[in-house]
């Protein structure tokens, strides 16, 4: 990895989607689309030739060597379930076409190995082009996988292990394919800057779960990014700045080092309990998507996890679905990592942009279509076996399960009432399990905000999910860069929401938490319990910063400030009201935090 | 030479994941495999997965699957029971 320090100063902003809070700056490591590394045109003699037939046979060898072992890495780190994928890429490597193909290019029109991959790859790649099937068409990224495994093999002086980072990097790519997430050396990632992906994509939800700055969808980074560049990278703006000026970059690392020990890095005291200075216990929990961020709970300072997205288990690997052993192997791991904490398990949230990304006919308006807890009624044998694995890993632990987009409360008493038939049909078939299984309501549509009281009298508990709270109650697409300026956490309307959850939950004395990403963000955070929620769930990366920001203040003057903000009109004056008072209130933390560049 | 009609009736046709059984499938045995588009009239070598894509066979594709060989009959039967499982994949509901 060449530092290219040739190439002047000057920032080039680019603007993106936030994918993944935190500040990062470094070095950029680019991976290309078209293969990580250059390769040439050279023509060869016959005799040389044969010997290019020998090198590419060897390289074959040498990428179903790699693939494999990767396939095996995969499987301990997502599940096995998720290494399928590979298993096309490797039948590709094996495929009688493809070699007879390659063979012939490098025989018949004298060339070397690398710039016959790359013909005939582009040529099988430009046939699927024409093909009329949006899902088979999308395979060509799996052959440009393969192929770029090849070339990478074969261009043999700039071996680069991916899972040996000699250095800091900041990975620069179109997208990042699950196989080279797979093989990355995390610690030494910083970030992710992608062209493609939203936030639903796969390389904001690995970036969120590693706690590492993410910014995606930004169109040409690729293109103006070169490896050993620098780079900034602002992942709660969005935007990455190119070889950034000596201020621009100072200023940066600034903000990143008064973010350190904060979401990128677990800190020292990341065990001790959030308490405001008068004494009050908030809980934070963590939000969970994969099966290796249990492992790093206990660094983050997690209480249990708040919200476990199962659907992480269903989404890799539609269209089969994963069957109830298999589940309850992710359960019980989820059981006994959590302990008395506990976990509450979301039922697969499928639906919307997520079914449209695993194939599925897409809907002409997703987000009010068929998904979260209404597939699950409409698919009633998938919910009763997610349920049966709940219910009997839970003999391990404390689980509870949560129910995503309840508009009715006729939804929430189908529910019970599956729930306690699978209960039922299990004690008669003498199935272990544990039925004490709470059973909560997501709070995230606005009818059921407006009967939080109904629900809180019917339902175990009650989560707030403010992403699609906030979504679906400002009619805004926080992912439509057209709109998203109005998505607005801290809207009167938002506040009036919770506030009232608040007191509905307290008069029905039933458990109410949070999870969304407004929790992750400590000026909101404490907005948050300055209108009396106790519990929080976020993304386990960003506990710590939260933590800190909860132990700097007073409850009782935030009581006092949300009080004042909820006179305010508009999510400008909260803000601004909130920006200039915390920072008087809580100098140690947020005198630091709002100077942020 | 043993010759059968079948149609796709998994949802996402003969996508990545299905091609590759049916290769994985085609692969144990001797006879050699060929799958015929119906309404094209294209043809892909069952053993080849690059070429069973390229296919692109979705819902609802009519193909005859001819296999030839010392056990062309057990592979016919073989491709046939699996295409007619929907590869394994499918739920009886209609939404996965």
């Amino acid at each position: 990895m060449a530092s290219s320090s040739v190439i002047r100063s000057r920032d080039v902003k680019l603007q993106g989607v936030p994918a993944s809070p935190g500040v990062a700056a470094g070095r950029v490591l680019r991976l290309d689309e078209r293969g990580r590394h250059q390769f040439y045109y050279i023509g060869v003699s016959a005799a040389q030739a044969r010997m290019e037939v020998r090198r590419l046979r060897e390289a074959l060898q040498e990428a179903r060597a790699q693939l494999q072992e990767i396939k095996v890495r995969l499987a301990e780190e997502l599940g096995y379930e998720h290494s399928f994928i590979l298993d096309a890429h490797l039948l590709m490597l094996e495929d009688k076409r493809l070699i007879e193909e390659l063979n012939h290019e490098i025989t018949t029109r004298r060339v070397n190995a690398e710039w016959a991959v790359r013909s005939v790859a582009d040529r099988i790649i430009s046939a699927y082009n024409k093909v009329n099937d949006l899902y088979l068409r999308e395979r060509t990224s799996d052959l440009e996988d393969v192929a770029t495994r090849l070339l990478t093999i074969l261009s043999g002086h700039d071996k680069f292990d991916l899972s040996k980072l000699d250095q800091d990097v900041i990975i620069v790519a179109n997208n990042i394919w699950p196989s080279t997430v797979a093989e990355l050396d995390f610690k030494h990632v910083l970030g992710f800057a992608t062209n493609t992906g939203g936030l639903t994509s796969h390389s904001a939800i690995i970036a969120r779960s590693l706690g590492i700055p993410a910014v995606v969808g930004l169109h040409e980074v690729t293109r103006l990014a070169k490896t050993g560049n620098v780079i900034v990278i602002d992942g709660a703006e969005g935007c990455v700045i190119l070889r950034p000026t000596k201020p621009v970059l100072t200023a940066y690392l600034g903000k990143r080092k008064r973010e350190a020990g904060g979401r990128t890095r677990p800190a020292a005291d990341a065990a001790q309990a959030a308490e405001t200075t008068d004494g009050v216990r908030i809980t934070l929990r963590a939000n969970v998507e994969l099966p290796t961020e249990i492992e790093s709970l206990a660094l983050f300072g997690a209480e249990g996890i708040g919200l476990y997205r199962s659907e992480f288990l269903f989404l890799n690997r539609l269209p089969e679905l994963p069957g109830e052993d298999e589940q309850y192997e992710v359960y019980r791991k989820l059981a006994l990592a959590t302990g008395d904490a506990g976990a509450n398990i979301r039922v697969f949230d499928l639906g919307g942009d997520k079914l449209a990304l695993g194939g599925f006919e897409a809907e002409q308006n997703p987000a009010l279509g068929l998904r979260g807890m209404r597939l699950s009624l409409k698919v009633e044998h998938v919910f009763r076996t997610q349920l049966r694995a709940i219910l009997r890993a839970n003999l391990h632990g404390h689980l509870r399960v949560v129910l995503p987009l309840i508009s009715t409360i006729t939804e929430l008493r189908e529910a019970k009432r599956i729930i306690a038939d699978v209960k039922q049909e299990m004690a008669e078939a003498r199935v272990e399990h544990n039925a004490e299984l709470p059973i909560g309501v997501m709070i995230e549509v606005p009818a059921a905000a407006m009967m939080g009281d109904v629900f809180a009298r019917e339902a175990d508990f009650l989560s707030v999910g403010t992403n699609d709270l906030i979504q679906y109650m400002l009619a805004v697409d926080r992912a439509n860069e057209n709109v998203a300026h109005l998505y607005q956490p801290l809207h009167p309307a938002i506040l009036r929401t919770i506030a009232d959850l608040v007191r509905v939950a307290e008069a029905e004395q039933v458990p109410l938490e949070l999870c969304g990403e407004m929790a992750a963000d400590p000026l909101q955070a404490i907005a948050l319990i300055g209108l009396g929620i106790r519990t929080l769930s976020l993304v386990p990366g960003s506990i710590p910063l939260v933590k800190n920001a909860i132990r700097s203040v007073e409850l009782e003057r935030v009581r006092a400030l949300l009080k004042e903000a909820m006179k305010l009109t508009s999510s400008t004056e909260v803000e601004e009201l909130l920006a200039s008072e915390l920072p008087r209130q809580a100098p140690r933390f947020f005198a630091a935090w709002s100077s942020r560049a | 030479m043993q010759e059968r009609t079948v149609t796709i009736s998994n949802r996402l046709g003969l996508h990545a994941r299905a091609a590759a059984r049916l290769v994985r499938r085609a692969s144990q045995f001797n006879s050699n495999v060929t799958l015929l588009r119906k309404d094209t009239g294209e043809t892909a070598d069952g053993k080849s997965i690059l070429s069973v894509l390229l296919l692109a066979a979705s819902l609802g594709t009519s193909l005859i699957i001819k296999t030839e060989g010392d056990d062309e009959e057990r592979a016919v039967n073989a491709l046939v029971e699996l295409v007619e499982q929907k590869f394994g994949e499918e739920l009886s509901d209609g939404v996965f």
